[in-house]
């Protein structure tokens, strides 16, 4: 049975004073997701994914549709005992401690001390934010708030968790311990449901993606069958080079630029690339980078959509 | 249901604590009631009176203005910051938040309104002569000022959820002076000849908040000797406090049935 | 599966329901709070600035109106007779009230007029403080030199509640040389210098204000005085007849009957509500029954002189 069924959801906004003009945030939404995936779920920004998240979440209240989270409507306030939610750029009591927060949220899904307390330092240590435990939250980066929003997010055990845009606003090494994190919980049988409008996380993390775009839905499945994006070439980084090597590498490459010791290339022909790549072997030069390049997102719906 | 209001109201009394503004306004008070000492010898010989009165006056006024101030700032910095959104996706109803919400209020009021009071008592002690029987009879008139409070900040919470800070400080506040010629609107409804007149004023009467009903406690209440002691009626008490809750309960049933309703965008 | 749905529309009936019984309950909760609160007199959020000058410049311009609520106060305390005698009601803040209403508005004629009555009433009906009265008759006469019924209100305190029959003439006598003054004026003052003391003049004050007066307990409680006057008056009289019978005969009669038998002039032996009189014929003592419904309320001894010459039966 799916953790999450939506069927037909709907949202409507009204603009103005008498409530006139609406707008669709959410056209008709059908989408499941499966016990223990990690699903994504994919769009540029204003697609809709916020909107959906917080219908499902019960904060916003559906014009028409219904939506089931572990079989049970959401509108069913004990339903929310077995999920957690990180809530896009979070904001918390900014003059509560992490230990204060976590105790205060626990107790409101009824966890009791001595075994909230226990829980609470496992949580902060998970996150990683043992030496913030007794620093008051106003005085937390970005960072560290993202990561209290995920430590409050697993208080409870949740068997699926919803994280609004994890990854917003957090430095790589936050980023990777973000997926770190969503990977254990995938290891530890908890289903994850992440909004994001960035490709390379949808896709280092996710089994199955849905695509969101003007609040209608694009695509829906695994990852493999709908990320077709085309790969355009790649950015190679190259360091110990001579100018000797210069006339030979510019065959394989559309652009070269020198940066002091580097040379940063560009290859748009995949076969160039084999070629390029066993030059730089066998002429013992150092790979420090390659990166394969995509359109971004929204170029990558366009070309889906065709033009708006 | 019970363990989570509280852990709401806890919440939110340890949030005005720790607010800096607060401590202000309570320096305010304090300071007003220290400064009728200096009024006080004016009077020559009424001097408890006069501390009295004002200090039971700043104790109200003051009082009012941190419940309007709490009252708003609270529900609408949680709305305003979002922080109502995780917690609203815990196994929390709405009702139990804003139920929360009033409690927490109410008992940050206390704790406030005992510091100005123990003030009160302070200065009354400095001016002396005032017998043990007067501290006593003080409770009840800072009873009085605090069903008051409630009523106010029962007010500024159903406004703050559904209108911005600014608005919501003015009507309640309006409601605040208008409730206080209450029994006045009475009266005028009796005395009055024209019959359209005479209903609008009763109905009015009955539908704004009576802050004249909390009004029944002054100094001749509390200190023997400013011509008769005017002696405290339970039964007064009894039914401000009835009408306080049941004006409160209404507030908050709105407030919650807004609260239901509303959109977290 | 469980469904909140019918718990929602449940909540919504609750809500309802509870914001219905509150709005049904605070009429009279509030009706008892109010009846509960206005027992205790218009206090210092009143009176705080006892010094009426004090007001003034703190009303801001709105003198009108804050002398409207001061006398809205004042009246909703002192003018509810009928409870006076359920619960003690104090003067002694009355004459600082009325001062302050008058000095913010000295146009605010029911001030003075009925305020001068709810002084100069005797205790437990009024504040029993006539000069207070009289002070505030002579304030609202400056300002409104005009009004015959300050004049007149003036001298009718002289006369009932000052038994100053003189001066009560001679106010009266002033006023009937104003323009607005009615017809019956000067006579007035004439009776009241001649026959000054005399209960039917006295009654006819009384009778006078029951028929003219707009309010109502004004006009409860000249009725209440002129049903006095009665009762005193037959009590007076039974009381004369009385000791002339036991002059001439050694002892009181058995019966008011018996007192009256033979008499060719009618005398009345029950009150005005028609209870007999008590008649005690071992001390020849008579007064109102304990049935009785009346409200008496004590007329002066002066009047009795006066009643007695008048009986020669």
């Amino acid at each position: 049975m799916p953790v999450v069924e939506i069927e037909n959801l709907t949202k409507d906004f009204s603009i103005g004073f008498w409530k006139k003009h609406p707008v669709r945030a959410l056209d008709n939404l059908c989408l499941e997701v499966h016990e223990g995936e990690i699903f994504g779920f994919l769009g540029p920004n204003g697609a809709g994914k916020s909107t959906t998240i917080k219908l499902l979440m019960h904060l916003l209240h559906p014009t028409s549709g219904t939506a089931r989270i572990l079989g049970r409507p959401v509108d069913s306030v004990s339903m929310h005992k077995s999920i957690g939610y990180l809530p896009e750029n979070p904001y918390f009591y900014d003059y509560l401690t992490p230990k204060e927060l976590l105790t205060y949220i626990g107790r409101l899904f009824g966890l009791h001390r001595p075994a909230l307390s226990k829980k609470v330092d496992a949580l902060i240590e998970d996150v990683g934010l043992e030496r913030a435990g007794n620093l008051q939250l106003r005085k937390f980066s970005k960072g560290m708030v993202q990561r209290i929003g995920i430590a409050q997010a697993l208080i409870n055990d949740p068997e699926i968790v919803f994280l609004d845009e994890p990854m917003s606003g957090l430095d790589p090494l936050g980023r990777m311990d973000v997926r770190r994190i969503i990977t254990s919980l995938k290891a530890r049988g908890v289903t994850v449901f992440f909004s994001s409008h960035i490709l390379p996380d949808v896709e280092a993390l996710c089994d199955r993606v849905a695509i969101l775009n003007r609040g209608r839905l694009q695509e829906q499945g695994a990852l493999e069958e709908i990320l077709k994006v085309r790969i355009e070439g790649h950015d190679v980084i190259l360091s110990g080079w001579t100018e000797q090597h210069l006339s030979d590498i510019r065959q394989f490459c559309d652009e070269v630029r020198p940066m002091g010791d580097r040379l940063q290339l560009r290859v748009n022909d995949p076969q160039k690339m084999e070629g390029l790549l066993s030059f730089v072997f066998s002429n013992k030069l150092e790979l420090i980078s390659l990166n394969p390049i995509r359109p971004s997102l929204e170029e990558y719906f366009q070309s889906l959509v065709g033009s708006r | 249901m019970v363990g989570r209001i509280l852990a709401i109201a806890g919440n939110t009394y340890r949030e005005n604590i720790r607010d800096k503004v607060l401590y202000n306004l309570i320096l305010f008070a304090l300071i007003m009631i220290f400064s009728s000492l200096a009024l006080g010898q004016l009077t020559l010989g009424n001097e408890s009176k006069v501390i009295i009165d004002l200090g039971l006056s700043g104790i109200s006024i003051f009082g009012m203005l941190i419940a309007i101030f709490i009252g708003i700032s609270l529900v609408y910095k949680e709305l305003e910051k979002r922080t109502v959104y995780a917690l609203l996706a815990k196994p929390v109803h709405r009702h139990e938040w804003i139920l929360g919400k009033y409690l927490g209020l109410l008992f940050t009021l206390l704790v406030n309104i005992a510091v100005m009071t123990v003030g009160l008592a302070l200065a009354m002690l400095y001016t002396g002569g005032i017998q043990a029987g007067g501290y006593v009879r003080l409770l009840p008139a800072v009873y009085t000022i605090f069903l008051s409070l409630a009523l106010i900040t029962a007010l500024a919470l159903l406004f703050s959820t559904f209108s911005s800070p600014a608005l919501s400080a003015v009507f309640t506040f309006f409601l605040w002076v208008i409730g206080h010629f209450g029994a006045d609107l009475r009266s005028f409804a009796e005395l009055t000849k024209s019959a359209p007149v005479m209903w609008l004023c009763r109905v009015l009467y009955y539908v704004l908040p009576n802050f004249s009903a909390f009004a029944i406690l002054d100094s001749r209440s509390i200190l023997r000797g400013t011509g008769y002691l005017q002696s405290i009626d339970p039964w007064a008490i009894w039914w401000a406090t009835v009408y306080c809750a049941i004006y409160c309960a209404f507030l908050i049933a709105l407030g919650i049935s807004i609260f239901m309703r509303r959109d977290f965008k | 599966m469980k469904s909140d749905r019918g718990g929602q529309s449940g909540k919504t009936w609750l809500i309802a329901g509870v914001c219905l019984v509150c709005a049904i309950l605070i009429k009279p909760v509030q009706d008892r709070c109010e009846s509960r609160r206005s027992q205790s007199e218009p206090g210092p959020d009143l009176l705080y600035f006892s010094s009426p000058g004090a007001v003034k410049s703190m009303a801001l311009g709105y003198d009108n109106l804050l002398a409207d609520v001061y006398w809205m106060r004042a009246i909703q305390y002192y003018g509810r007779r009928e409870e006076a005698s359920k619960r003690p009601v104090r003067y002694k803040n009355l004459s600082t009230l009325l001062d302050i209403t008058t000095t913010l508005d000295p146009y605010l004629l029911d001030a003075y007029r009925a305020g001068s009555n709810f002084l100069a009433e005797p205790d437990p009906v009024g504040a029993g403080q006539p000069q207070e009265a009289l002070k505030l008759l002579d304030k609202g006469i400056r300002v409104n030199p005009q009004d015959w019924r300050l004049y007149y209100d003036k001298g009718f305190i002289y006369y009932l509640f000052l038994q100053d029959y003189r001066a009560a003439g001679e106010t009266w006598l002033e006023a009937s040389k104003l323009s607005s003054a009615p017809y019956w004026m000067a006579g007035l003052a004439a009776m009241s210098m001649s026959k000054g003391g005399a209960i039917e003049v006295a009654m006819a004050l009384w009778q006078r204000q029951y028929r003219e007066s707009d309010r109502a307990d004004i006009r409860e409680n000249a009725r209440n005085h002129m049903m006095s006057f009665q009762v005193a008056k037959d009590l007076w009289t039974l009381e004369f007849l009385l000791d002339r019978y036991r002059a001439a005969s050694g002892s009181f009669p058995p019966s008011l009957q018996e007192l009256l038998r033979g008499r060719k002039r009618k005398y009345a032996t029950a009150d005005p509500s028609g209870i007999p009189y008590d008649y005690n014929p071992q001390t020849g003592a008579i007064r109102l029954s304990p049935q009785s419904k009346i409200r008496y309320l004590k007329v002066p001894e002066a009047y009795k002189e006066h009643l007695r010459l008048t009986i020669n039966d």
